[in-house]
């Protein structure tokens, strides 16, 4: 016998399910979730380096890794004294909320004021995958190409804030900048766009005020 | 492919609730905003179900659109194909954007195993 019947639900409930826990557990703990979203190689593992080593003494900070394969980029975030758990997906594309929440558990990541979520490079997939975090931040380097915003819009149009990476290469390469930033506020007119070098330093400040701001409001709001 | 995996087993459980089946079609709305290719969406379904006892299932997709809105011109405002831009195309100011981030299992068909619905508990 034939049956219909009506679910209404939406496809990635369970994952949504498992974020509203990680958004709890966030709030509770008074802390910072970050997630962090680019193509492979934009540099968001050389971005975190040097905002680990600006916010040192200062705010507290960990740092949750996902990869394919392979604990390199724990490992450079572990070298500098800060902790790290990394996710090996195994083949998928991207993290998911139950992952989060089983590396909060199991991989020894204390309560701190910023958690780092570094997602598998991909613009595309991560972006359907809410972590329980407090904002996306999309990462794109200088030496991609500079219609990258437009490409892949919904990552553009969701994240609060774009940062423009490796900027000290700006003068070897046919970057548009202005143009880049154009695109970017035409996808988000109201998300943050941060210019920033790793290498140089610069950009590294106005990055991480965000982050303190933002730590702060959350504190804020929280009492 | 894991959106698809996850729509398969939302369709299972819901089956299971319903005295077990096997499931012929599943509908979803998925918005344009959503980043999901519905003709990706299929083909990830397809080798989700092949070789199982719901294989042949059909996924079908209904599109679902953005509205976009302008306040300063206080019209509804199309968006130029193949552009996501989110300024209003007149007067260049952000326009109100609602809808299109759908990605919603609608309903699903299933033949039951039961014969007839409530058989087991009607007196013979």
């Amino acid at each position: 016998m034939k049956q219909v019947v009506t679910v209404k639900r939406h496809a990635l409930a369970a994952n949504e399910e498992h974020a509203e826990l990680l958004r709890r557990r966030f709030a509770g703990s008074g802390t910072l979730a970050v997630n962090l979203i680019s193509s492979p190689g934009s540099g968001k593992t050389t971005l975190l380096e040097a905002t680990l080593r600006a916010l040192r003494g200062t705010v507290s900070c960990a740092v949750i890794e996902g990869d394919v394969a392979t604990e390199n980029d724990a490992d450079r975030i572990r070298a500098l004294g800060v902790p790290a758990h990394q996710i090996l997906t195994g083949g998928s594309c991207h993290l998911d909320a139950r992952q989060v929440a089983r590396a909060l558990d199991e991989g020894g990541i204390p309560e701190v004021d910023v958690l780092f979520i570094e997602n598998v490079g991909n613009l595309i997939c991560p972006t359907t995958y809410d972590l329980g975090e407090d904002f996306k931040v999309v990462v794109l380097s200088v030496t991609e190409g500079d219609d990258k915003p437009v490409k892949y819009p919904a990552i553009f149009s969701r994240a609060e804030a774009a940062v423009i990476s490796k900027a000290d290469l700006l003068p070897h390469v046919p970057f548009d900048l202005a143009a880049v930033q154009a695109r970017i506020r035409s996808l988000n007119p109201t998300g943050t766009i941060l210019v920033a070098s790793a290498l140089s330093g610069e950009g590294i400040g106005g990055w991480t005020d965000l982050l303190r701001t933002r730590l702060a409001a959350k504190r804020r709001a929280g009492v | 492919m894991g959106i698809a995996l996850e729509v398969y087993r939302t369709c299972r459980r819901t089956i299971e609730e319903h005295g077990g089946g096997r499931l012929s079609r599943v509908r979803m709305a998925v918005g344009e905003l959503a980043a999901v290719e519905p003709e990706l969406l299929v083909y990830a379904w397809e080798a989700v179900v092949v070789g199982g006892p719901d294989e042949g299932a059909e996924l079908a997709v209904e599109w679902r659109p953005a509205r976009q809105f302008c306040a300063a011109c206080g019209q509804a405002k199309a968006r130029a194909s193949g552009s996501w831009l989110r300024v209003c195309p007149d007067c260049g100011l952000p326009l109100e954007v609602s809808g299109g981030d759908e990605l919603d299992v609608l309903d699903l068909s299933f033949e039951s195993d039961a014969e007839e619905p409530g058989a087991a508990g009607r007196p013979g």
